[in-house]
């Protein structure tokens, strides 16, 4: 293990501390943002953009071009969909080779991946598979960790998967996140669409999901839309990312700022997807959020500075 | 519990859709229907990533039958590296093989010769699209710069940028993959050259010689677009002479002369210039000064 050479999970929190609420960069918004004035915020509230770390495998050509005049002006947080983190770690150095560069010329203030697998017998299945919940998956798990952070030179954060059903485990999902993040050093991402869809799919309790949370490894989080199977409805919510967030998914964001403090908050659209002005309407109500969470912690430490 | 009976069992659920392997591992048997949603997502992301890779090939086909075309290449060619940026490699030797096999095509898939050339077109836009950026591009400057030092220009070693890419298709096929790029007929398209992104004969040139079986099509990319046009048959000579490691200017112009004496070297040679297709290493005379 070489986590001790790359700042610890709390510096990783201290890098994107001045942001706020961010949107998910999508190619038919690019001359909106373009053309968008770039505001003067203070801390805790810019603008930044998340992308896909994948999508720019590209030699050259518009798209690196269009994220470069992005980055001029905006953070930026790579997302890695592609990884296999859980599973298959052969294949990854030529995978993070490319990460690797792209970090380099593009300086991401975050960077995080899935605790899932995607890879294995040399086929890619394009998708977030689930891990049981086991020590050999943690293991397996820590390891593509411990590679990848190797490999990129940087600290990252692991995702919580959308559950869809019940796998044999031997612990929950907070203790496993929580003790991959301990033994590799990374941080937690907490998508709280994810959190929810799990709940409603397999019965776990939401907030005692959080409340197992430490704090202090929480480096951003992401909110999005979702919608009901076509065939079972309401008993099985797919984290289909093509629709407007729910408003549980509202209240569950409000409670882990609650208890997380402010953290970065993606608002995450990949299909359906809206005009730009929509999808700032529902950047601006996760600001809002973050915002109220922002006066509270300030009142907080006002009133604790007060009673020393 | 170990992992690697988990993934194995999962993979082949993936790849067959026979879940019987997972049962072990699921806690509610009612629930294992829900695998699906995994199954599912795989070959939406793949079928998706091949639809914008190939374009005109779902446009010619039919959304519906390129679907159902797609998810086969997904079970033959799976994606093997962690992104679906330039998925379809084997797509256009797949669709090949595919047709050539096939004595008669079920009503749900509109096949035809043409949808191979189309994919190849598809796939080699795509790859001038994403290629390296040149950064030794031949300008008018290093020319004049070359000529004032006392060199003949015409023995400059050049070769084609990166995203210069050719092609050969059957007769008409480019024709075909641009009235569907275009919207517009065939007839139309062979007439319209001032099409953003499709250049035609943006250098005077005709088209490639009746004659010849196959057209060549060239692709490259200027100002983060990607062009299109036929070349003529002295073209041709010219454009694969500076293919790969480059050659001498001359050599190029000797080679395309050699197929048409009266054929107009400086008018292509301009052409070129304008669009940036030619490279040059630059270094490597600044030495000599």
């Amino acid at each position: 293990m070489k986590v001790n050479e790359y700042p610890s999970p709390q510096q990783s929190l201290i890098a994107g501390a001045h942001l706020g609420a961010g949107l998910g960069l999508k190619a038919e918004h690019l001359d909106d943002i373009l053309a968008m004035p770039v505001e003067e915020t203070g801390a805790g509230n810019r603008l930044w953009f998340e992308v896909h770390t994948e999508n720019y495998f590209v030699a050259g050509g518009p798209r690196l071009n269009y994220l470069r005049s992005i980055r001029e002006n905006y953070d930026l947080s790579f997302h890695g969909v592609g990884g296999s983190l859980g599973y298959d770690h052969q294949s990854m150095p030529e995978h993070i080779k490319q990460v690797k560069a792209l970090i380099n010329e593009f300086q991401p203030t975050l960077i995080s991946e899935h605790a899932v697998w995607s890879r294995s017998g040399g086929a890619y299945f394009a998708d977030l598979m689930p891990l049981p919940r086991t020590q050999d998956a943690l293991q397996s798990l820590v390891e593509g960790i411990d590679r990848y952070q190797t490999g990129i030179g940087r600290r990252i954060l692991i995702e919580n998967p959308s559950n869809y059903l019940d796998f044999t485990s031997e612990m929950d999902e907070p203790q496993f996140l929580v003790e991959a993040a301990r033994r590799s050093g990374c941080g937690l991402l907490i998508d709280i669409n994810n959190l929810y869809i799990s709940s409603k799919n397999t019965g776990i309790d939401a907030e005692k999901y959080l409340a197992q949370i430490p704090a202090d490894l929480v480096g951003e989080i992401h909110i999005a839309g979702h919608d009901p199977d076509p065939e079972l409805g309401q008993t099985l919510l797919i984290d289909s990312h093509a629709a407007d967030i729910d408003v549980p998914v509202w209240a569950l964001l409000k409670h882990a700022l609650s208890l997380f403090g402010h953290r970065p908050v993606l608002v995450e659209r990949d299909a359906n997807i809206p005009p730009f002005s929509e999808l700032m309407n529902e950047r601006a109500m996760a600001q809002g959020y973050l915002d109220r969470c922002r006066s509270h912690t300030d009142l907080m430490n006002a009133f604790q500075m007060e009673a020393r | 519990m170990a992992l690697s009976p988990y993934i194995d069992a999962f993979s082949v659920y993936l790849r067959t859709g026979d879940a019987s392997g997972m049962n072990a591992f699921c806690i509610n048997d009612e629930h294992i229907k829900r695998m699906s949603v995994y199954r599912n997502g795989f070959y939406k992301g793949c079928i998706d990533a091949l639809s914008a890779n190939f374009p005109m090939c779902e446009k010619f086909s039919g959304s519906e039958s390129f679907k159902n075309i797609a998810r086969i290449y997904v079970d033959h060619y799976p994606p093997e590296k962690g992104t679906l940026v330039g998925y379809g490699q084997n797509f256009p030797d797949f669709l090949s093989d595919f047709i050539a096999t096939l004595e008669a095509p079920p009503e749900t898939l509109k096949l035809s010769p043409r949808l191979v050339d189309l994919a190849r077109l598809d796939y080699a836009w795509l790859m001038s699209l994403m290629s390296a950026d040149s950064t030794q591009t031949l300008t008018a400057e290093k020319i004049s710069w070359l000529v004032e030092g006392g060199r003949d220009f015409t023995q400059a070693v050049v070769k084609l940028n990166p995203s210069v890419a050719l092609l050969q298709v059957n007769i008409g096929t480019f024709n075909q993959w641009i009235a569907l790029k275009t919207n517009l007929s065939e007839a139309e398209s062979i007439d319209n050259s001032d099409v953003e992104g499709l250049h035609k004969n943006n250098s005077g040139l005709e088209r490639a010689d009746g004659a010849l079986s196959v057209d060549t099509v060239m692709f490259w990319r200027v100002q983060g677009a990607v062009q299109a046009r036929l070349l003529s048959t002295p073209e041709v000579s010219l454009m694969q002479v500076l293919q790969g490691e480059g050659a001498a200017l001359e050599r190029a112009f000797d080679a395309a002369l050699a197929l048409e004496h009266d054929f107009d070297v400086s008018d292509v040679f301009s052409a070129c210039l304008q669009n940036e297709i030619l490279e040059i290493d630059m270094a490597k005379y600044n030495h000599d000064n």
